[in-house]
């Protein structure tokens, strides 16, 4: 019975930690903290729903596409030129809870239904000590566990990976060696936003998306980044693991009532512990 | 004919904060392979200069020309493609990357071999980079930081480097160092320096000075030319 909480609420976890890659690559690259990012997420999952009866890739491609220039757009001609012109985070929290509100209106306006849930391939059942699970939500979390290494390999190995860490390092120098900051930072949005829409496709197979859910993903997702360590994605995986495991096991031995009230409780008290998060942040909020 | 080429022109440059007026009809220029000093006390408006030659602050009037082409309006990038590039005097370096890739960054718009051929120069001039190749840059000694800051503007492969009060904070002796190196990257590398700096050593390494004070040139002389009153009087004043 515990067991089958704990796989739970590490495969929980999983789909939860790519709203907070999400947001660790954005803060982490333009140290702006995106509150749209998971109503984004949700529009384009809303936008793969309605292409879906093209076909599972078909919709899938649709939505990452959305995603990405939605990222583009929002950053390159609306957050960058605000960035520029010395907006602070009180700005950037109102813009992009603005932002965020635009895309629950679209949703609203532009699909059908205020709810949806998306019919993914189950990849059969797999047993893993003694509990059996469906293999698309083991798939979910080796999707997570992949994307990370694979934007932690490509940060340290190519020339685009280093000059993200160059921007996110120090953006007067990185412009002064040439990196073109308004492209990165531009891609840092595009990939979050990506990551975001992945988190609620694979919400949307496991249990059912609707209109606020991108709210929750938003909120939950920037928790979550805040334990780890924002901008850290190495931090941002494995806080997104360990409340995944708070809300699995406290909704299982408390009920599903107490799950908030245990999972917030735990957060505060880390962060009075460690107020850089788990993993600490190169960047502090 | 006999006239080196012109690389930078500054001519009449102003640059305000606001109301307050930073520098006052500035005009600077520096020929190919010189290195062209700026002295003056603390708030003169040197880093102000190099950071408006560098495309991170605006003019309010005056030119900037570059190889003759006029780069008022270019952005940071822009200029750097064309040669430009600042050493600043703070947070002058990538501090949770290692030595080696902070230099690989360095050189991030080289091809692959002639950042390698870079990255090894720099190694010779400044060998303590070499041994600590993957250090954290972040967690070097203040004189190692500089000494990668003043690499990493070499491995850019820049037509005009323009470094900003390198010496501060440095102990004596490095300083005397730092001073010697910067000799010998003219020596090696002909490029062409402008180099802000608070130290009166400066004149010792430099061919032509600038004194600034007050967001002024008061004088411009050649090295040789150069009488070190003015110099007291610049830093101590009359």
């Amino acid at each position: 019975m515990n067991l089958d909480a704990g796989i739970t609420g590490i495969i929980m976890g999983g789909v939860l930690s790519l709203p907070v890659l999400g947001i660790a690559v954005i803060y982490g690259m333009t140290g702006i903290t995106n509150f749209a990012i998971g109503t984004i997420g949700v529009f384009c999952a809303f936008m793969t729903w309605t292409f879906f009866s093209y076909g599972t890739v078909v919709g899938i491609l649709v939505g990452l596409a959305t995603s990405f220039v939605i990222g583009y757009v929002i950053q390159w001609f609306l957050l960058t030129p605000l960035s520029e012109k010395g907006g602070d985070s009180t700005l950037f929290f109102i813009v992009t809870i603005c932002i965020g509100l635009v895309f629950t209106g679209l949703t609203r306006v532009l699909f059908p239904r205020p709810n949806i849930s998306l019919l993914l391939p189950r990849m059969g059942t797999v047993r893993i000590l003694g509990v059996t699970t469906s293999g698309l939500k083991i798939f979910a979390f080796f999707f997570a566990l992949s994307v990370l290494f694979l934007i932690r390999l490509s940060e340290k190995h190519t020339n685009i990976g280093k000059s993200w860490r160059a921007t996110s390092q120090n953006l007067k120098l990185a412009k002064t060696v040439g990196i073109d900051t308004q492209h990165v930072f531009a891609w840092a949005s595009s990939i979050g936003c990506m990551l975001s829409f992945s988190g609620a496709v694979f919400w949307a197979a496991l249990y059912n998306v609707s209109l606020m859910s991108g709210w929750d993903l938003t909120f939950l997702g920037f928790i979550i980044a805040v334990v780890g360590g924002i901008g850290n994605i190495w931090g941002g995986m494995l806080s997104a693991l360990l409340m995944g495991m708070v809300m699995s096991y406290s909704g299982h031995i408390l009920g599903g009532m107490w799950q908030s009230v245990v999972l917030y409780f735990i957060v505060i008290l880390v962060l009075i512990i460690s107020p850089r998060g788990i993993l600490g942040s190169e960047r502090s909020l | 004919m006999n006239e080196k080429e012109l690389v930078l022109e500054v001519s009449e440059l102003t640059v305000n904060y606001g109301a307050t007026s930073a520098l006052k009809s500035v005009d600077l220029f520096a020929h190919k392979g010189e290195i062209v000093g700026l002295a003056g006390p603390n708030g003169a408006g040197k880093t102000t200069l190099l950071e408006t030659i560098a495309g991170f602050l605006r003019q309010k009037e005056g030119d900037i020309r570059l190889f003759g082409t006029q780069i008022n309006e270019f952005p940071v990038l822009k200029r750097r493609m064309m040669g430009v590039v600042l050493v600043p005097q703070e947070r002058n370096n990538f501090p949770y990357m290692t030595v080696s890739e902070n230099l690989d960054v360095g050189g991030i718009i080289n091809c692959k071999d002639v950042n390698k051929r870079l990255i090894e120069e720099v190694y010779q001039l400044f060998p303590v980079l070499h041994t600590r190749a993957n250090q954290l840059a972040g967690t070097m000694s203040g004189g190692e930081q500089r000494m990668l800051a003043i690499g990493i503007g070499l491995v850019s492969n820049a037509s005009i480097l323009l470094i900003d009060e390198p010496s501060t904070g440095l102990a004596p002796k490095m300083v005397t160092r730092l001073f010697e190196t910067l000799g010998s990257i003219k020596e090696l590398t002909g490029k062409t320096i402008v180099l802000s700096e608070q130290n009166i050593g400066v004149i010792d390494i430099a061919d032509r000075v600038f004194g600034i004070e007050a967001g002024e040139v008061r004088f411009c002389e050649k090295t040789e030319d150069l009488d070190r009153d003015i110099i007291r009087d610049l830093y101590l004043g009359k």
